[in-house]
């Protein structure tokens, strides 16, 4: 039985040139979680999970993964982490199942078992009708859904999700959610950051909203909603947007 | 090597099969017979390599001339990519982070891409020890001297790589990074400008210093066996190692995000550049002046089409001196009489590459909304047309004012004549480089300073595009020769123009037709990023 975090972050600071775009943050996210991170435009959440997939280097603080001390571990936390980042991290010019297959053997599978998890996969996802498509073919929606299918080719401990139902229809978004959950009851940790709160509500046991770079609030879902507040009630008043919004003569 | 970099290769080869068929089939065959005929050079000079080197009775020429060639090898691939500000096909390393690679596997790997960028010297070194091989006065271990020099090469090549692709990452510094990287490249030319040019023959003689990599390499290959010549080889291979290795980490570790982030307000550098970007505004009316302001801020942000700029007044300048004005027999010679034309065409050869070839490939997002737009496709093209030649324009102004400030021999009438032959040639390269543009297009990152485009492909492009739009100002100088009169050089030169203009109004009708035609194609090509590697 683990007893470390999932994810433990402190003193997290990230600076692109005199600004901050995360300052001091301290995150806990026990295993077996469903974590939402949430957070304005330009809050900080990308760069967070930047810094956890091991992409931005931090300019100070430190992040242990799976209880292993990062960069010191990453070879092999990497390892044991299940990744839908931004869209930028495809490649274009791979189907749908040479990418599954690619990252499968990424993670260390042999060829024919990633190229067997990989069909079984786009069946799941019901992208195998456009098993020969390019993902640079591909719409936003099924862009996700791939890169959803390639985080669980090698069944990881842990996923970091960037916006994954972003584009995604409800069909599609249904059934990752499905997974996910499923993931989570045999114990995975999912860490996700979305801008549709209804989603977060539904899904998440706990949440965190980053402002500025910081964390403004952490919590259970329970301690967040204490009242008749809804989670977006709670997102506009920690971020300080319920104010009478400004218009314009001319529109 | 592992696994993993196996499988790189692997997806690597799906993404190059799966993008060839989907392109346009004239596009892939043009482009294959181009890259056929500029190898094709280089194979045919290795055949003559491996002739020359197979021949007992050569075996003092061989002595005399093999490590001035290793120089030039050296030099033409550590310094081209620099030259062309193109650094061939790397690992997409952004995008492999984060997967569980060991870092010794991708180091090796983007090792061996660095062949990319020394295709043509390969094809040399290759025939050079076959030569030897068959040589039977040479031992037959000597050649494999050859091999470790190109290990040397591919080190160093990774090493200058990654610290330029850092140091382009870095806003107000790549300027300075580029200039000083061009102002290296062009140090020969100016050790002869400087009248140094005893120092820089030392380096290409026969009996230049044993510690140097070329002249160790050839004693080697040649088969002179000397235990301090092995170690001096193995000793500069295991530095190019370190110093690879070394920016390949450091790259690892790179933010370029952050690096970007740095210095990026606009400030008063921006401010000052209003008036300029308003410029097309006033002069022309909208969407034409509005698409021609959108092309001057965009291009002057770009840090690709900022290199270039940069280096067609100051390295062109520096590069082309030498041979114009470097003996004091030169000063009236073809070169120095006509150094202004020969510098601006240089500038204009490297600006081809973001005004004119593809250029639709900078702001691929773009060409979307200039579909979507009330605007014709002609007016869109014109707006592009109108940017690259107010470009080109200043280009050879800063060009003649950076001459003038240097106090090199020009009259009124060669600033004249660079202005004309420019034009000339603009107007070629514009209608070809409109067709190009629809017909190949493809997209290309404008935030990256170096193209990573092979550069066999460019030059290719570059060896046939380029001359055949300059053949009207070759007739113009041939005219001059013949009849030796000013009056038959601009004779000629305006036929040229006028023969540029029915061209230029004919491939714009067949552009537009090409943009109606192929939009789909088109919005696909210029829509889609890379695979694992980026070539």
């Amino acid at each position: 039985m683990f007893t470390s975090s999932a994810i433990s972050v402190h003193n997290l600071r990230k600076l692109y040139g005199d600004k901050p775009a995360v300052d001091g943050l301290d995150l806990e996210v026990p295993r077996g979680c469903f974590f939402g991170f949430l957070g304005p435009n330009g809050a900080g959440k990308t760069t967070t999970i930047r810094m956890l997939m091991g992409l931005a280097p931090p300019t100070s603080g430190t992040i242990e993964l799976l209880g292993l001390p990062m960069p010191e571990h990453a070879l092999e936390v990497k390892g044991k982490i299940g990744l839908v980042p931004d869209e930028s991290l495809l490649f274009d010019h791979l189907t749908g199942g040479e990418f599954c297959e690619f990252v499968g053997r990424m993670y260390g599978l042999e060829k024919p078992v990633a190229r067997e998890r990989a069909g079984e996969l786009l069946g799941l996802f019901e992208l195998a009708g456009d098993s020969r498509k390019l993902i640079g073919d591909y719409s936003k929606g099924m862009r996700k859904r791939i890169a959803m299918a390639a985080a669980l080719i090698h069944r990881p401990e842990l996923f970091l999700l960037d916006e994954p139902f972003e584009g995604v229809d409800a069909v599609g978004a249904r059934l990752m959610k499905e997974i996910l959950l499923d993931q989570v009851r045999h114990g995975a940790t999912v860490f996700l950051t979305s801008h549709v709160l209804e989603v977060v509500e539904r899904l998440c046991d706990r949440v965190a909203i980053i402002q500025d770079g910081r964390l403004v609030l952490a919590g259970t879902m329970a301690e967040l909603r204490s009242g008749s507040e809804t989670l977006e009630d709670v997102f506009v008043r920690v971020v300080g947007a319920d104010g009478p919004a400004e218009s314009l003569d001319w529109l | 090597m592992g696994k993993r970099a196996v499988a790189i290769v692997w997806a690597q080869w799906r993404s190059m099969r799966n993008h060839f068929p989907r392109s346009s089939k004239a596009g892939a065959v043009f482009t294959g017979l181009l890259t056929t005929f500029w190898y094709g050079i280089f194979a045919y000079l290795g055949v003559l390599a491996a002739i020359l080197l197979a021949n007992p009775e050569e075996v003092h020429f061989i002595h005399q001339v093999f490590p001035a060639a290793l120089l030039l090898c050296f030099l033409y691939w550590q310094l081209i990519p620099v030259l062309m500000a193109s650094m061939g096909s790397s690992l997409e390393i952004r995008k492999l982070l984060v997967y569980p690679i060991p870092t010794g596997e991708l180091f090796a790997l983007e090792v061996l891409l660095r062949i990319s960028t020394g295709i043509e010297m390969l094809l040399l070194i290759v025939g050079a020890a076959v030569g030897l091989l068959r040589n039977p006065k040479i031992p037959h271990w000597g050649p494999s001297a050859l091999g470790v020099f190109v290990i040397f090469n591919l080190f160093c090549s990774a090493g200058v790589r990654d610290l330029l692709v850092r140091l382009m990452s870095r806003r107000r510094v790549r300027e300075v990074v580029a200039l000083f990287f061009v102002l290296a490249a062009a140090l020969p030319q100016m050790l002869l400008l400087s009248g140094s040019r005893a120092r820089l023959q030392r380096l290409f003689a026969a009996d230049a210093s044993p510690f140097l990599p070329w002249t160790a390499t050839a004693r080697l290959a040649e088969g002179d066996f000397q235990w301090k010549t092995v170690a001096v080889l193995f000793l500069w291979t295991a530095l190019a190692y370190i110093f690879g290795r070394w920016q390949f980490e450091r790259g690892l570790r790179f933010d370029a995000a952050e690096a970007a982030a740095k210095g990026a307000s606009a400030g008063r550098g921006a401010s000052r550049m209003e008036w300029w970007y308003r410029l097309p505004s006033a002069v022309f009316p909208d969407p034409l002046g509005a698409l021609v302001e959108k092309e001057f801020r965009f291009l002057s942000r770009a840090p690709r089409f900022r290199l270039v700029f940069l280096m067609g007044f100051s390295f062109g300048l520096l590069i082309w001196a030498p041979m114009a004005f470097g003996r004091e027999s030169a000063r009236h010679s073809v070169m120095g009489d006509n150094y202004l034309a020969l510098v601006s065409v240089y500038a204009l050869l490297l600006l081809s590459d973001a005004l004119f070839w593809n250029a639709f490939g900078f702001d691929r997002g773009a060409v979307q909304v200039y579909y979507l737009a009330p605007v014709k496709m002609s007016t869109v093209l014109a707006g592009k047309n109108i940017a690259a030649v107010a470009l080109v324009l200043v280009e050879i102004v800063a060009i003649a004012l950076v001459c003038a400030l240097l106090r090199l021999p020009l009259t009124v009438l060669q600033v004249v004549e660079a202005f004309a032959v420019t034009a000339v040639v603009t107007l070629f390269i514009l209608s070809i480089g409109n067709l190009s543009s629809f017909y190949t297009p493809r997209a290309v990152n404008p935030t990256r300073s170096f193209r990573t485009a092979a550069g066999g492909r460019m030059q290719a492009m570059l060896m046939v595009a380029f001359p055949a739009a300059l053949i009207p100002v070759a007739l113009a100088y041939l005219a001059r020769y013949a009849f030796d009169a000013e009056w038959a050089f601009f004779a000629v030169l305006l036929g040229g123009a006028t023969l540029g203009a029915l061209v230029y109004s004919y491939s714009m009708a067949s552009a537009v037709e090409a943009a109606d035609q192929r939009k789909e194609q088109i919005i696909r090509a210029l829509s889609q990023g890379e695979g694992p590697v980026e070539s």
